[in-house]
């Protein structure tokens, strides 16, 4: 009985009023605006991006501003890309870095702060899990006084890979103090489909893909996951419940190696309707020598007898893979 | 009175002897011993968990003194048999293994004890440097 009385008074108007002005006193809030940048960009050239930004303050803070971009590991964000920034309350460009991998981030218990906004963010609905938050602080830090609106121009230039490669690129910006402890402490930007017109073949992280392989960055000494997703589009084995990997691996010397039997080394292991997985390590898979490279795949998914093959696109040629790192 | 005296003068002269000299020993931390058989018990490539997909079971990292031998093979620090050091005994926090007839080559290193069993963590790239994988060892006996 006590206790309801308590809850009674405790949860009157007056008192959650209170509740609610207090915390509305202390919050800030950080959004993205706009983000101005192209919809693609040549192979190997610079990306141009500028993110809008508004910060409302309501009590005083000194903190190092942060910006993070969702970007493909390939891209290798952390070494080919410089953001500056401009603002009401400064003078010139102002300079960032990346920020060093496992600081942690300040409300993120230990987590460091790609690994938090990979959590409390996402990834845009890329759909190939071959991408990363790069975070960067401002190189000082910045004291803003209470109920301010301050507007902030960010500079981000990315030189973008070679590949040929369609992706969502992501933003997001926040502070060192605050961090991602509420969803109005920090703001978000997804873009629609982003194209580098590289060379190679379409690396499509926005579209489903029949068949992918993950990491892409990697060498014949990395375990590698081929996914085969037989209900994307309609191919000859979009009805079987069976697959198998048929594969041909092409050394640095230009042997042909091919692995094509119906068998359990081969057979694809089921992970959802219509959707099938193999991780294989290449060097035990192709029983290569000490003295053997690989330099690319070429493969087919099979049923179980071997007779019916689906490849890229679903059609006759096969799905190709090139093994290089960063 | 007098016994008040003598009860002052007891407890004077218990506390006068009470006093000596403690010595402190510096802590000691006791050298990690792995001789012994290693077995994998859990692997993740960038974060993502493949202890499942990938058969790791047979695979055994052997310690005898200096020297390791390999069992079976998965994608791993080095490919054949050689010697190996801690970069500090007591406290290690990384090792060098070195094939024979190669350079050596190093993984961090963490030494915990999870549900009273001793881990060893390795975390390594030995494919595309852009890849990490972490590899949680246990004693295999």
């Amino acid at each position: 009985m006590k206790f309801s009385s308590f809850k009674k008074s405790w949860f009157s108007l007056r008192n959650f009023s209170i509740f609610f002005f207090i915390v509305f006193l202390i919050s800030c809030s950080m959004t993205i605006d706009s983000v101005d940048q192209p919809m693609s960009v040549k192979g190997g050239e610079i990306l141009p991006v500028t993110l809008n930004v508004t910060i409302e303050t309501n009590q005083e803070q000194t903190s190092k501003f942060m910006v993070a971009v969702l970007v493909p590991k390939v891209w290798n964000a952390r070494k080919n890309t410089t953001i500056t920034f401009t603002s009401d309350i400064t003078s010139g460009d102002q300079t960032m870095s990346v920020i060093p991998e496992g600081t942690p981030e300040p409300k993120g218990s230990g987590m460091d702060w790609p690994t938090l906004i990979s959590t409390k963010v996402g990834n845009g609905g890329n759909l190939i899990n071959d991408y990363e938050w790069v975070a960067f602080f401002s190189d000082a830090a910045y004291t803003v006084g209470g109920n301010k609106t301050v507007r902030a121009q960010v500079k981000i230039r990315t030189k973008v890979s070679d590949d040929n490669i369609a992706f969502k690129l992501g933003y997001c910006v926040a502070n060192s103090t605050d961090g991602l402890s509420g969803t109005d402490r920090y703001g978000t930007f997804f873009t629609s489909c982003f194209r580098v017109e590289g060379s190679g073949d379409l690396i499509d992280f926005c579209n489903p893909q029949l068949a992918t392989i993950e990491p892409r960055t990697s060498l014949d000494n990395d375990i590698i996951t081929l996914n085969f997703d037989s209900k994307v589009s309609d191919n000859a084995l979009s009805n079987s419940s069976d697959i198998y990997l048929c594969a041909t691996g092409i050394t640095t010397s230009g042997e042909r190696i091919n692995v094509c039997s119906q068998n359990a080394q081969t057979k694809m292991n089921v992970v959802g309707v219509g959707r099938f997985r193999k991780d294989i390590w290449p060097r035990e898979f192709f029983s290569l020598r000490a003295d053997q490279s690989l330099r690319s795949l070429e493969y087919f998914y099979t049923d179980a007898t071997g007779n019916v093959k689906v490849g890229y696109g679903g059609g006759a040629d096969p799905f190709p893979f090139t093994f290089k790192c960063q | 009175m007098k016994r008040i005296q003598h009860f002052l003068l007891l407890l004077f002269l218990a506390t006068l002897f009470a006093c000596r000299t403690e010595r402190l020993d510096a802590p000691f931390e006791p050298v990690k011993d792995v001789n012994g058989s290693w077995k994998i018990v859990g692997v993740t490539r960038n974060g993502t968990d493949l202890t499942s997909r990938y058969d790791f079971t047979k695979f055994r990292l052997n310690f005898a003194d200096s020297a390791y031998s390999l069992s079976e093979q998965v994608p791993f620090l080095v490919n054949t048999n050689g010697t190996w050091r801690f970069d500090d005994p007591a406290y290690p926090f990384k090792i060098s293994l070195t094939a024979k007839d190669s350079a050596a080559k190093s993984s961090s290193l963490l030494f915990p004890i999870v549900g009273g069993k001793r881990n060893m963590i390795l975390t390594i790239s030995p494919g595309c440097n852009a890849n990490t994988y972490q590899y949680t060892l246990q004693k295999a006996d």
